[in-house]
């Protein structure tokens, strides 16, 4: 089984981001990370794939630095990855971003030299949050798709998956290849050991260049464009109480909450 | 129906989502800026009485496009382009639920379009384009955002618009057959594990518990405080997989994003993930032994102490106050 899972390199998202002085999103010095449900797509890959043998390929739009995302991954369950070089990709959105991986999905599976039969997305990403990226690779490569899910195997030839809902879940099945995104399943994913960290260290990560992806250039026009960020108001400074004794901690609590009419 | 706005209502068991008889309010007035129509379009089962509920609230035309379910994505997909397709709308709102979320970025690229995403502000631009707030980096960011290409389609956050007055309309009704095609996934089991309603999004009081909670015994002082002040039980995500309440509470990154008027946060540490899905609260009470706790960054009264301690007294004091 051919197991592709789509990986975007993310600001760290247990730290909270806000504007610099230029107005752009202040993540100088902020750690980068694999996106949180993309860590989540690889563990429920992985645990597939050493249910019914196969191999697990991961790719990654952005720049040089997005290969430490990828050598994560390859410590924890992939053992091939590829990066598309954001060089010349410009600014993008979920449509062009789908499209891309559309194209890199089939630049990979010519250098595979085998098609992907299940392709692992993450249900969002943590720092653009649109959410939309899997479906819409999926409807550029005129494949199913099942957003949310936090289980899968194998059946009949194709996949039934558990989807999340808010009463419960969906049993869905289609057809390979198929496109899943996925939600937070019941496990977290596996840590790498210094082992399968050293072994990552020595697989190669095959670089993609736009020219390599025969994008036609009016697809990568983004539609979505950004006019202005700013930071949503901030509250006003609220009061921390910690006086002497509970009693005391108590009583004042309760008078500003009385005052501000909260209870 | 030339220049229309179309505003995708999802139904359940024939009622419509409260989102999408939301997002009739800001369509009205984009459509009003620009001469448009705002048109509902209501997909579903059994849809003769709920299309009377989406004129009644306001939509100027319904269209009603009967399916075999409530939600199955290859199907409302195709049906939603091809509805656009006819009509040519300038711009599509589809509620930012669950299956909206997946419904709109398939109707994008089937009508090679952008799709603005957990819409939280929508206003219309001096450029003649609809200009669309969405939240990013878990909703610390604003982007201002607008779409180049038509229709401008947007998914939009539930709670945040609201309804119109209800009327009684006369408005035209028009039914459209669409057979969906190429359809690839099939939904073969609907499982509901989780019987209780929640509805958190449009509580006016939440009243929340994290990890420092401790137990799932320990746990009852927030269903408690939540019953004396009418409110909602809400958690992180620590309580849920301890097994102290069910997925249904959660808030925060994999869960809900509230906005009620109150929320105190129980033992809650106050790590982004939660704190996304709570800062849009009018007023924040927390509650947490740590004084230390980011909580507080964001809490209008933060009070240091054992929740254990503080919250049977808190119960106490509104019961006298309520007495």
């Amino acid at each position: 089984m051919e197991i592709l899972v789509c990986v975007k390199q993310v600001p760290d998202d247990s730290v909270k981001i806000g504007l610099n002085s230029s107005g752009k999103p202040a993540v100088d010095g902020v750690t980068m990370v694999a996106n949180a449900f993309d860590t989540y797509a690889l563990e429920m890959a992985t645990r597939l794939k050493e249910a019914n043998e196969g191999t697990i390929t991961v790719v990654a739009i952005g720049p040089e630095k997005a290969k430490d995302a990828l050598k994560s991954c390859l410590a924890v369950g992939a053992s091939k990855a590829y990066i598309v070089n954001e060089d010349g990709l410009g600014d993008m959105d979920s449509l062009t971003t789908g499209y891309t991986l559309s194209k890199a999905v089939a630049k990979i599976e010519e250098l595979n030299g085998a098609k992907f039969d299940i392709i692992f997305c993450g249900k969002e990403t943590t720092d653009c949050t649109t959410g939309m990226v899997g479906a819409q690779l999926a409807e550029r490569l005129g494949i199913g798709c099942v957003t949310g899910i936090v289980d899968i195997e194998l059946k009949d030839g194709g996949i039934s998956v558990k989807q999340e809902t808010e009463e419960g879940y969906n049993v869905v099945e289609t057809s390979l290849p198929a496109v899943v995104t996925v939600n937070k399943p019941a496990y977290d994913p596996r840590y790498p050991t210094m082992k399968s960290k050293m072994a990552a260290r020595k697989i190669p990560i095959g670089e993609i260049s736009k020219a390599d992806l025969g994008v036609e250039d009016d697809k990568i026009v983004p539609s979505v464009k950004v006019i202005s960020l700013s930071e949503p108001p901030k509250k006003q400074a609220g009061v921390k109480i910690n006086e002497k004794t509970f009693e005391d901690t108590m009583a004042k609590a309760m008078e500003i909450l009385k005052d501000a009419k909260v209870f | 129906m030339d220049n229309c706005i179309f505003v995708v209502m999802e139904t359940a068991e024939g009622v419509i989502k409260n989102v999408g008889l939301e997002m009739i309010t800001p369509a009205k007035e984009i459509a009003a800026a620009k001469s448009l129509k705002t048109v509902a379009v209501v997909l579903g089962k059994n849809l003769a009485e709920t299309a009377k509920q989406a004129a009644n609230y306001g939509a100027d035309a319904v269209i009603t496009v009967e399916l075999n379910s409530d939600y199955s994505s290859d199907e409302y997909a195709f049906a939603v382009a091809e509805i656009c397709k006819k009509y040519n709308p300038e711009a599509v709102f589809i509620g930012a639920t669950q299956n909206g979320k997946d419904l709109a970025p398939r109707v994008a690229v089937k009508l090679n379009t952008g799709c603005a995403s957990d819409v939280t502000g929508i206003k219309m631009g001096d450029d003649g384009k609809i200009h669309f707030t969405c939240p990013v980096y878990g909703g610390t960011i604003l982007a201002e955002n607008v779409i180049d290409t038509l229709p401008q389609m947007a998914t939009i956050r539930g709670g945040v618009f609201k309804k119109c007055e209800p009327a009684e309309s006369t408005a035209e009704i028009i039914n459209e057959n669409i057979t969906p095609e190429n359809v690839k996934t099939k939904i073969v089991d609907v499982v509901k594990e989780i019987s209780e309603s929640v509805n958190l999004e449009d509580a006016e009081v939440i009243v929340a518990g994290g990890r420092g909670m401790g137990s799932a015994e320990n746990f009852s002082l927030v269903k408690e405080l939540a019953d004396v002040l009418g409110g909602v039980v809400g958690a992180t995500r620590a309580p849920i997989e301890s097994g102290w309440i069910s997925r249904a509470h959660q808030i925060g990154q994999s869960g809900k994003i509230v906005a009620p008027k109150l929320y105190i946060a129980c033992g809650i540490s106050g790590a982004t993930q939660h704190v996304t899905g709570m800062v849009g609260s009018d007023y924040i009470v927390a509650i947490n032994k740590d004084e230390d706790a980011p909580i507080f960054d964001v809490a209008n009264v933060g009070i240091v102490g054992n929740v254990m301690q503080v919250i049977p007294e808190m119960i106490n004091e509104i019961k006298k106050l309520r007495a």
